[in-house]
């Protein structure tokens, strides 16, 4: 057992208690409650106690649903985060389903142009990918993909990730052309990014990726050409990855 | 430590956990804030005090207990009482809008939006303990919140803790007092969820208590005196778990005797000597009458049918001044009085602890088994069928997610529960 995780779950637990404690007496501190509640929901998750996970966020949720002046944010938050418990939990029609009330909130309340929908939307893509519903997919990445070009412009890493994944589902979908498209458009983004935003251990899947799409097309050489630059990549990272506390659902893909 | 965790759920259960905890406060010497009395330094009084209660810094004693109401009076009663420091705030939950009497509310609507944070409160509270016996809960069957609420909770806690045990004490509809029309669904719903989810339930019947109470009491007695013959029997049965003694018995020990058979699991109390707060220890009654009272039928908190029926299991526990020999010859006539099935041939679970409750030189609990408990059922079924046949009231159940269909499978199991303690016999 992971005594340094133990010791963290230990304090954030005493610190719902104390919350509950502020918030019992003075309502106004329920969303104080709330912010800690998903930090011990966050460390239950990492433990692997889902139950436990899941009974927090929904607390959490119902909590912020009681406030007199509701927060959309919060709420969007919250129920983003139920949906990425369900699904690493392997529950994945109530993943799709949190990620969908999600939407609707922040639809509701004029968010619709935010990055972090823009993340949900590619996390529920995923979903729908992994429950075969190719078209919801396929939709939601692309809006997905709008809201990341719009935002921060074509050239970056996370519109790259976007064109990625898309690739991927095309791939799954036996639509190679496509596939090939996408891949190369991220291709070609990764290789340009500057310094801060380059990331070795995505440039190599993406060649991984294009390796497989070569391959299934017929062009074996240029798929060993990929395959072999992305083991260089690999080999140069020497295990090092810069960046590993990043956003995870939206950058990697499951069914790789 | 093999610690208890207490869970007190609607109105009803909240005012016995009023009455409870002053007990348990009392055999303790703690005062209502928790904190030990100005020269109480018995140590047989507090070696196990961390059964019931959690030590915190300032040498104050918490209890481990769970306050649960879905509307805010009776536990606002009991933080503007004197008990007003007692109760650790983060684990007290109430929520405004109520059940309305009504099991599907408690259970799916309201239940369904706090169940969450009564779970996260128990796994809290469960984290503080070393090694957890189990829980006790008490919550009344026939309202809505300990009703609907209790099932919702009773259910999540097996699914939490499926090796822990599980206590009920579950206040059962009258047959002449009724508070509501729909008591008769609320029970029969939380029946099947105490079978299926409880390892043991203490059914207590307003009714029976009311009448033991009115007769040694000599007076017309009111809620409070019935939920302190409540509190006197929880107090009893987890006497030797709190107090050195001869013969200890936990809640395992308590299950596996008393047990015979998958899911007749549901028992009686009876308490003796009973006496009026306030008067207890002024007559000082030998043991014998002790232990005649203890299992005199009167005395038992529900509307057994004893003509009907046989007794499947018994425990008996004595507190204070009594001697393992005087129980063990005074058992063994009161044994053979009783009417025990043919095939049950051993006697009768004994436990002995020292220390008697507050004001009384020594007392006896028994714990029965009897079959002729299924006329408490047969009763709440009748009345349960006279209403659905004619469709009364079920739409405020249809309306909060419990079908006629769910209602008629409850009522079924309960009918194949009564069936099963009458093939008993």
């Amino acid at each position: 057992m992971d005594t340094a995780l133990e010791r963290q779950i230990a304090s954030a637990s005493r610190s719902v208690e104390e919350a509950r404690r502020l918030a019992y007496h003075d309502p106004v501190r329920v969303g104080a409650l709330v912010e800690q509640i998903s930090v011990l929901a966050d460390l239950r998750q990492k433990e692997g106690d889902f139950r436990k996970a899941e009974s927090l966020y929904r607390e959490g949720l119902f909590r912020a649903q009681e406030l007199r002046r509701q927060d959309p944010d919060l709420l969007t938050g919250i129920y983003s985060l139920l949906a990425h418990l369900y699904d690493r939990w392997g529950r994945m029609d109530k993943a799709a389903e949190f990620y969908e009330l999600a939407l609707n909130i922040s639809a509701d309340n004029g968010l619709e142009e935010s990055d972090k929908v823009a993340t949900i939307k590619n996390n529920l893509a995923m979903i729908f990918k992994q429950l075969r519903n190719f078209e919801k997919a396929e939709g939601y990445y692309c809006e997905a993909l709008e809201t990341f070009q719009r935002i921060d412009g074509e050239q970056s890493s996370r519109v790259a990730s976007v064109y990625n994944n898309l690739g991927v589902l095309y791939y799954s979908s036996m639509d190679v052309d496509r596939a090939q498209a996408m891949h190369e458009r991220a291709l070609s983004i990764r290789q340009n990014l500057n310094d801060g935003q380059m990331d070795p251990a995505d440039l190599s899947q993406t060649f991984i990726n294009l390796g497989a799409v070569y391959k299934a097309a017929g062009d074996f050489q240029k798929a060993e050409a990929c395959v072999d630059r992305a083991k260089r990549i690999r080999a140069a990272m020497n295990g090092y990855h810069p960046n590993p506390r990043r956003s995870a659902s939206l950058l990697i893909d499951k069914s790789l | 430590m093999r610690e208890i965790l207490s869970i007190h759920v609607g109105q009803c259960g909240n005012q016995i956990a009023d009455r409870y905890w002053r007990l348990l406060l009392r055999e303790h010497g703690l005062t209502e804030s928790g904190t030990l009395k100005d020269g109480n330094t018995s140590a047989a009084a507090n070696a196990n005090l961390e059964v019931f209660f959690h030590k915190v810094r300032d040498g104050k004693y918490i209890p481990r207990a769970i306050l649960v109401d879905l509307e805010p009076g009776v536990i606002a009663r009991i933080e503007g009482g004197d008990m007003a420091q007692l109760f650790d705030e983060s684990c007290i939950i109430r929520k405004i809008p109520g059940a309305a009497n009504n099991w599907a509310r408690g259970y799916n609507v309201e239940g369904e939006r706090i169940i969450d944070q009564i779970m996260n409160v128990i796994d809290a509270a469960v984290e503080k303990t070393k090694s957890l016996q189990g829980f006790l809960m008490t919550h009344s069957i026939g309202g809505g919140s300990g009703s609907g609420l209790g099932s919702l909770i009773l259910e999540r806690l097996r699914q939490a803790y499926p090796k822990k045990r599980i206590f009920t004490f579950s206040v059962v509809p009258s047959p002449l007092i009724s508070d509501s029309a729909v008591e008769p669904y609320n029970a029969i719903l939380t029946l099947q969820r105490i079978l299926d989810n409880a390892d043991a339930a203490v059914l207590l019947d307003n009714e029976a208590l009311f009448r033991i109470a009115k007769s040694k009491l000599h007076r017309s007695p009111n809620y409070m005196d019935l939920n302190h013959i409540i509190a006197l029997i929880m107090s009893s049965v987890t006497a030797s778990l709190r107090f050195p003694g001869k013969l200890n018995t936990d809640l395992s020990e308590y299950v596996t005797n008393l047990v015979p058979f998958p899911g007749n699991h549901f028992l009686t109390a009876s308490f003796a000597p009973m006496r009026a707060p306030g008067q207890e220890g002024q007559v000082r009654i030998n043991f014998p009458d002790v232990a005649r009272e203890t299992f005199s039928q009167d005395n038992f908190t529900a509307a057994i049918d004893w003509t009907n029926g046989v007794y499947l299991s018994a425990c008996a526990l004595f507190r204070g001044d009594v001697k393992a020999k005087e129980v063990e010859e005074n058992m063994a006539a009161i044994r053979k009085s009783l009417n025990f099935a043919s095939y049950v041939p051993t006697g009768v679970k004994l436990g002995v602890a020292e220390t008697a409750p507050e004001g009384f030189a020594s007392s006896g609990l028994a714990l029965v088994n009897h079959t002729g408990i299924a006329a408490v059922f047969e009763r709440l079924i009748t009345n349960f069928d006279i209403m659905f046949d004619n469709h009364a009231y079920t739409h405020w159940y249809e309306n909060n997610g419990v079908s006629r269909d769910m209602m008629a499978h409850a009522r079924n199991t309960i009918v194949n529960l009564a069936q099963s303690y009458r093939d008993a016999s």
